[in-house]
């Protein structure tokens, strides 16, 4: 083996920082967290919108999903940190400054909810109108329904799509370094300044996030599978 | 006698766009009493059912639940629907909770009954049913006959004034129609109030009070039911009959 090749495989170097990027890899997960709220509650509205009875309403559901589905996470998350603000400080006529962390969020939150609002709406297609004529005519009203027979089982029938959907939310927080936000990438980088061996913190940035990310979403995956198990024998 | 029916249905129409399902049917069910609807597929009769706890909305007529007009706002709709327990053809049972929760939802969420309450009043439901050791098992490991029974508990559970039946037995392979039709006669025997929409012939015939023969939307065709099974004045309903009960 080259000696670059044996340089870009040890893990002397990441071992040596590994606080400072293990707490990188802590902000990706508080962005992950955040986005991941932001996307499930906007993604949710948006989806509500879309198989909303009137007309106006899924106008602006599908004019939602539309725009944040086809918006690349890269460009929204420059977008929202630096234009927005110039754009909500005119309309408010004051200064506005969001930290690169809010900005991470509300990025990739919208960008998620357009997928979630998708995967939210099959959902509540694919509940049988029976459920919902029988919750009607034991005399349930309208959120009852929406809140005890209908979002139990979309969150159900939702998790395999939503864990995937999960594992590429959580792989596009690596690139909020962009913004500055101190994430295990940005962290990579200030050490890379410092040490001038960028490749084997790459390689071992790398493998930390594919053990992270195996591991998680495998572990949600079996739970979800456990808890459908029951449903749909 | 008892002079405000538990249900009574005024001139009902109901249309599908060109399509007229309902053209005017009128009739009362006095409380205590079972009224079975008979009559071909396409003939109104499921819409005739869904219309009187308006889950379709008619184009025309008066439902009155004891003397009260069925109708208004969404919330004395929902108010009114309590009073009127319904099953249906496919069960509607709610997947994702056990036998025990499908029957006490209802009663916890529109009721505002206590759980502990609506608890006792679910063993008696379930029993009622001959499903009291089911409570915990989740409605996809039960057979058809078996969720149909447990739809019937949810509905007795809002202890309601009258049931509505909308062929709870047509679903059913016919060896699991008996278990069904045995606790709906013990309802009836009970004095349960019951419009039962169904093609099992015999139980209409031994279970109710009066039978209601529908055509192309109207009554053509309704007495006590050895009257219109043994002597219907209807030509359609005895060509009905001889093919039913061939």
């Amino acid at each position: 083996m080259s000696d670059a090749l044996i340089d870009a495989l040890n893990p002397a170097l990441f071992w040596e920082y590994r606080l400072v990027l293990l707490r990188g890899l802590a902000f990706n997960a508080y962005v992950f967290f955040a986005a991941a709220a932001v996307a499930l509650l906007i993604g949710l509205a948006a989806a509500l919108l879309r198989v909303n009875r009137a007309r106006p309403f899924r106008w602006v559901g599908t004019l939602h999903v539309e725009v944040f589905r086809n918006a690349p996470d890269y460009i929204m998350i420059v977008w929202v940190h630096f234009v927005l603000p110039l754009l909500l400080g005119k309309l408010i006529g004051q200064r506005v400054e969001f930290s690169p962390f809010v900005s991470a969020v509300i990025a990739l939150g919208f960008v998620y909810s357009g997928y979630f609002a998708e995967t939210f709406r099959a959902g509540i297609q694919s509940i049988p109108q029976g459920h919902l004529d029988a919750a009607r005519a034991c005399g349930m009203g309208e959120t009852t329904i929406l809140v005890r027979i209908i979002l139990p089982q979309v969150v159900r029938r939702m998790l395999p799509e939503a864990v995937n959907q999960f594992v590429s939310l959580f792989k596009a927080t690596t690139i909020v370094s962009l913004i500055a936000v101190p994430d295990l990438m940005y962290q990579v980088s200030m050490v890379t300044q410092q040490e001038m061996r960028p490749l084997p913190l790459y390689t071992w940035a790398a493998l930390t996030y594919f053990v992270v990310i195996y591991l998680v979403a495998g572990s949600l995956r079996r739970l979800s599978e456990h808890w459908r198990q029951k449903i749909y024998a | 006698m008892d002079a405000v029916p538990a249900i009574r249905v005024v001139d009902l129409r109901k249309s599908f766009g060109a399509l007229e399902v309902l053209r005017g049917v009128s009739f009362d069910v006095p409380r205590g009493s079972v009224v079975s609807m008979i009559g071909a597929s396409g003939s109104g009769k499921s819409t005739l059912l869904r219309c009187i706890n308006r889950l379709e909305t008619p184009s025309a007529g008066e439902v009155y639940i004891d003397g009260e007009p069925m109708g208004g706002r969404l919330s004395d709709i929902s108010r009114m629907r309590r009073d009127l327990g319904m099953v249906f053809q496919q069960f509607n049972l709610w997947p994702h909770m056990t036998v025990i929760g499908n029957v006490i939802e209802a009663p916890i969420r529109v009721r505002g009954m206590r759980r502990k309450e609506a608890l006792a009043l679910a063993e008696e439901c379930l029993a009622r049913v001959h499903l009291s050791e089911k409570g915990k098992e989740y409605p996809a490991r039960l057979s058809g006959g078996q969720m149909q029974r447990v739809a019937i508990a949810r509905a007795l559970a809002m202890q309601p004034k009258a049931m509505l039946f909308d062929e709870p037995t047509s679903s059913l392979d016919p060896e699991l129609t008996d278990e069904v039709l045995t606790v709906m006669r013990e309802l009836a025997s009970d004095g349960t109030t019951m419009i039962v929409v169904t093609h099992e012939m015999a139980f209409a015939r031994e279970a109710s009070d009066r039978v209601l023969f529908l055509h192309n939307g109207q009554i053509e065709e309704e007495g006590l039911p050895d009257q219109v099974f043994g002597a219907p004045r209807s030509e359609r309903c005895r060509q009905f009959l001889s093919k039913k009960l061939q």
